[in-house]
């Protein structure tokens, strides 16, 4: 009783709403604590005093973080959301805490999404306790917030494998489990699914329920304001869940401190949460709608509609026009609440539309989190006691912050130079370019379309814009490039990162298509460095090119190691030219972007076998370097062609043109090297790599298999480093 | 006569609308509000309202430094327009705190010096954080000049304002449960709601 005592004074003054269930706490926590006490690390006591009410139930609230496995007896008894349906309310708050423990420490060990995991462990246990999935369609948009549905949908065993090599995915994956619905990893789908499966339902004839969550970020993009607008007319039964945490761009902070939300939904949002002038308003018109209510419903109704049209705050009006019946906003942290509110919905029969605001907060239950200004959004492994990251340091920066480095400098001198992001100013170092020029860089929200036809705009009025989105959200903005600016030869540069493999984040977000996408526009100037010297050159001879779009790739992933130019300023390179870079003979390997990394690799392999490879880096798909290309495949008996890119990039341009040249009516043979014609899951780089046989032991043994020394093939092949 | 909360109610009035504050049941029904009377209680607002923009608004009557530094705005308060950058506020804050510090201050003004050198703090405090700032210009704009310290109190009364949300949903959930019984009439005539009349049509046959 005496450690009880020491342990626990704070629980024994309870004063949260769950006032009947005051005993509890004590007894669980009591045996957790005890047994465990000496293994953790207790935060400052001042720490714990962050809530008003001055308690804090949940293992990691009383700050105790344990390098070994949590604790979890409650949560080691649920493998799939059927074995909760016998809990009771108290127990799934308790299932909620050790729920968050076991999110914490999972990702300290593999790293991967944090804070937004954090945020929504409350409202995943109450849609898995009210709802029954599978047959009950739960969606998740962007999908990085899943890791609790994950272990609760029988994945936890797999934990440990997140975002590696044949293990669990980052994102929702239909081939991975029958509870994730919708593959998602882009922004702002899950509503538009949503709708679908209800209307699937609806035509089938089923009854389950459909339930799309989406956050405050994801809102900002057009496609969800799409979506609701259809869901009102069609009015089909399914609910929305607006998952608001106020943080609406990636990362959530810039390197000054926190971003406030951009856009001006946000602050509509913000003013539903702060209502309360308005809300008394309100009551006074219920009061009023009471007294003339029993025989004259209609009238009162209509009393009632108009009061909450007027009065209501125009944010819930937003969704009230496009059809959606709002509720909240609802305390996202509390189990009670949500699963009142969800319970009642599912219970009543006929809805339409539904949007329920619940309001989270990023990173909550984890100090270290709430307290970052980017709310541990993205994290390597981790140490959970003190929060610190293991990052590895690397010799070299990463291209990201060498293509800010790189327009920070032709900003310097030009001050037409503009820089536009879609959220994601972290992820395209464009936070580095809004600390240097702030007026000069534009967050447009998860609005890639918007983006580029703003960039677009920009460019009429004679400015140099900067349009950095990543290459698989390029996709999204495609017609834009195409019509806004492709065919009005507006100079509008796109700098897209992530170009190629991406790693841990998979399929989703690999930056497969864009030679292929980009190249095949008739006045577009397609260009890739092959290491980041290339790469501030490449940022200026865009700033330079004036008269007609141009795009640029770069990988994810850090530089080799080159000499950069003086003071960042790269120089101008003369379009459609070229480079060779190491005279052979026999073979040209003929690299387009980083692959050329691997071409010389590849060639330097070959040299212990005797053979002497031409290298050359193309730089450009688009002008071609014809000189080039026809001395290469004039000199040469193999001319192979190596991207990181899919069919249809750079090597169909060049065998275009080798074909119209008449080059291959003679003696060369050309091959190319190409991304595979499958998704390739997410995993490390190196594996990755492998899956697409662009390693330079595959490009070597390539080389063997033209010329026919198939044997020395399977050597390269089968000596693995 | 200033309300030191930040929503516009006066301190009496709460008590009126918040009955219940810690049941945690489901859904119940809004029968607890009949014991308000509408007319009174919306002329008491108004004049509440009407006495904040009063001091919001107009210049103050008292002339004393003190009296004037709580009618200013924090950009006032720290002598910089509005649109400025977080270094610029840096500087003028440490100006001003110079200017007002206890230590600093003229011996026969040091109360008022401190009073201000409080708010001048405040100021920076709520500038000086983007979030912050951003709701502070939000208010600014709807014509509210309020000190930190009672959005902070604000801020710790979130019990409160949970309990308001959590009436504010259950209302709204009777409402949903009114509008669902005559959704599928006949007059509705969205896509769904035949699907539904259709399916229900189908299993009454069965």
């Amino acid at each position: 009783m005496a450690l009880s005592a020491f342990s626990f004074p704070t629980y024994v003054s309870k004063a949260t709403n769950s006032g009947p269930h005051k005993s509890s706490p004590v007894t669980s926590h009591f045996f957790g604590a005890a047994l465990f006490s000496h293994f953790s690390h207790k935060l400052d006591n001042h720490q714990l005093k962050k809530r008003p009410n001055g308690v804090c139930a949940s293992l990691s609230e009383r700050g105790e973080y344990h390098s070994q496995r949590p604790p979890t007896p409650l949560l080691d008894t649920i493998n799939y959301p059927i074995h909760m349906k016998n809990l009771s309310i108290r127990e799934l708050k308790q299932l909620a805490d050790e729920l968050r423990a076991d999110v914490i420490f999972n990702v300290s060990k593999t790293g991967g999404h944090l804070g937004s995991s954090l945020g929504v462990i409350e409202l995943t246990v109450a849609l898995h306790y009210v709802f029954n999935a599978p047959k009950d369609r739960i969606l998740w948009d962007v999908g990085h917030q899943t890791y609790p549905h994950k272990i609760l949908t029988g994945r936890r065993d797999k934990m440990h494998t997140m975002r590696q090599t044949d293990g669990l995915s980052g994102f929702t994956k239909r081939s991975e489990s029958e509870y994730d619905c919708f593959g998602t990893g882009h922004s702002s789908t899950s509503i538009s699914a949503g709708l679908g499966m209800a209307v699937g339902r609806d035509l089938k004839g089923r009854k389950n329920n459909v339930v799309a969550v989406i956050g405050d970020g994801a809102m900002t993009a057009g496609q969800a304001y799409e979506a609701m607008n259809n869901a009102g007319y069609l009015d089909s039964d399914m609910i929305v869940i607006l998952n608001d945490n106020k943080q609406v761009s990636l990362p959530t902070a810039t390197l000054d401190g926190p971003i406030p939300p951009v856009g001006a939904l946000s602050s509509a949002l913000s003013r539903l949460q702060s209502n309360r002038p308005l809300r008394e308003l309100r009551e006074v018109a219920k009061g009023v709608t009471k007294q003339i209510g029993g025989p004259m419903h209609e009238l009162a109704a209509k009393v009632d509609e108009y009061a909450r049209g007027m009065i209501s705050g125009s944010g819930s009006t937003l969704f009230e026009e496009l059809g959606l019946y709002y509720i909240g906003p609802v305390d996202g942290h509390n189990v009670d609440d949500l699963v009142a509110i969800l319970d009642e919905v599912k219970n009543t029969k006929t809805t339409g539309p539904v949007l329920i605001h619940v309001v989270t907060e990023k990173g909550r239950g984890y100090p270290y989190a709430e307290k970052a200004a980017d709310k541990y959004h993205g994290v390597a492994k981790f140490d959970p006691a003190t929060g610190k990251q293991f990052k590895s340091s690397a010799r070299t920066q990463s291209y990201t912050t060498y293509f800010a480095e790189a327009l920070i400098a032709e900003a310097e001198v030009d001050k037409d130079v503009v820089a536009i992001h879609a959220a994601m100013g972290g992820g395209t170092g464009l936070n580095l370019f809004l600390r240097r020029f702030p007026t000069r860089c534009f967050d447009v929200g998860i609005a890639e379309q918007h983006a580029v036809t703003f960039a677009a705009g920009l460019a009429c009025e004679g400015l140099k814009p900067f349009c950095a989105i990543y290459s698989s959200f390029m996709q999204r903005a495609y017609d834009q490039v195409v019509h806004d600016v492709d065919l009005q030869k507006l100079p509008v540069r796109f700098a897209m990162d992530r170009a190629g493999l991406v790693g841990a984040d998979g399929p989703t977000h690999c930056g497969s298509f864009d030679v292929t996408f980009m190249a095949c526009l008739p006045n577009m100037v397609v260009m890739a460095p092959s290491d980041e010297a290339e790469l501030f050159h490449m940022v200026a001879t865009a700033a330079a090119i004036d008269d007609r779009p141009s795009c640029f790739r770069y990988p994810r992933g850090n530089g080799i190691g080159v000499e950069l130019p003086p003071g960042n300023k790269g120089i101008p390179l003369e379009v459609g030219k070229g480079r060779i870079l190491i005279e052979g003979e026999r073979v040209a390997l003929l690299g387009y972007g980083t692959a050329v990394q691997s071409c010389l690799a590849a060639s330097a392999l070959l040299e212990s076998h005797g053979l002497r490879l031409t290298v050359a880096d193309a730089r450009f798909c688009k002008p071609l370097d014809h000189a080039l290309i026809r001395s290469l495949a004039k000199s040469h008996e193999v001319l192979i062609t190596v991207e990181e890119g899919s069919i249809g990039g750079f090597g169909s341009h060049v065998v275009q043109f080798l074909a119209l040249d008449g080059l291959l009516d003679g003696t060369v043979k050309w091959r190319p090297l190409v991304l595979p014609d499958r998704y390739i899951d997410h995993g490390s780089p190196a594996d990755q790599l492998a899956q697409a046989g662009l390693t330079p032991s595959h490009i070597a043994a390539t080389v063997f298999n033209i010329l026919g020394q198939t044997r020395e093939a399977l050597e390269i092949m089968s000596f693995k480093s | 006569m200033r309300c030191s909360s930040y929503g516009l109610i006066i301190p009496g009035s709460e008590s009126r609308f918040l009955t219940t504050t810690t049941t945690p049941t489901t859904n119940k029904k809004p029968d607890r509000f009949p014991r308000i009377y509408p007319t009174s209680v919306s002329f008491g607002s108004l004049k509440v309202k009407a006495k904040l923009n009063d001091a919001a608004g107009g210049t103050a009557t008292a002339t004393a430094v003190v009296d004037e530094s709580k009618e200013l705005s924090f950009y006032d308060l720290l002598g910089i327009p509005e649109s400025v950058s977080l270094v610029e506020i840096k500087q003028a804050y440490k100006q001003m705190a110079r200017k007002y510090h206890p230590d600093v201050s003229p011996p026969d003004r040091v109360e008022e010096y401190t009073q201000r050198f409080i708010r001048v703090q405040e100021a920076y405090e709520t500038l000086s954080d983007p979030g912050l700032r951003a709701l502070y210009d939000r208010d600014l704009s709807m014509g509210l000049h309020l000190a930190f310290s009672a959005r902070r109190r604000q801020q710790n009364d979130d019990f409160q304002v949970r309990s308001e949300w959590r009436n504010r949903w259950q209302s709204q959930l009777s409402e949903l449960k009114r509008r669902s019984m005559n959704k599928d009439a006949g007059g509705n005539i969205s896509w769904a709601a035949r699907m539904r009349r259709k399916r229900d049509g189908l299993s009454q046959e069965l």
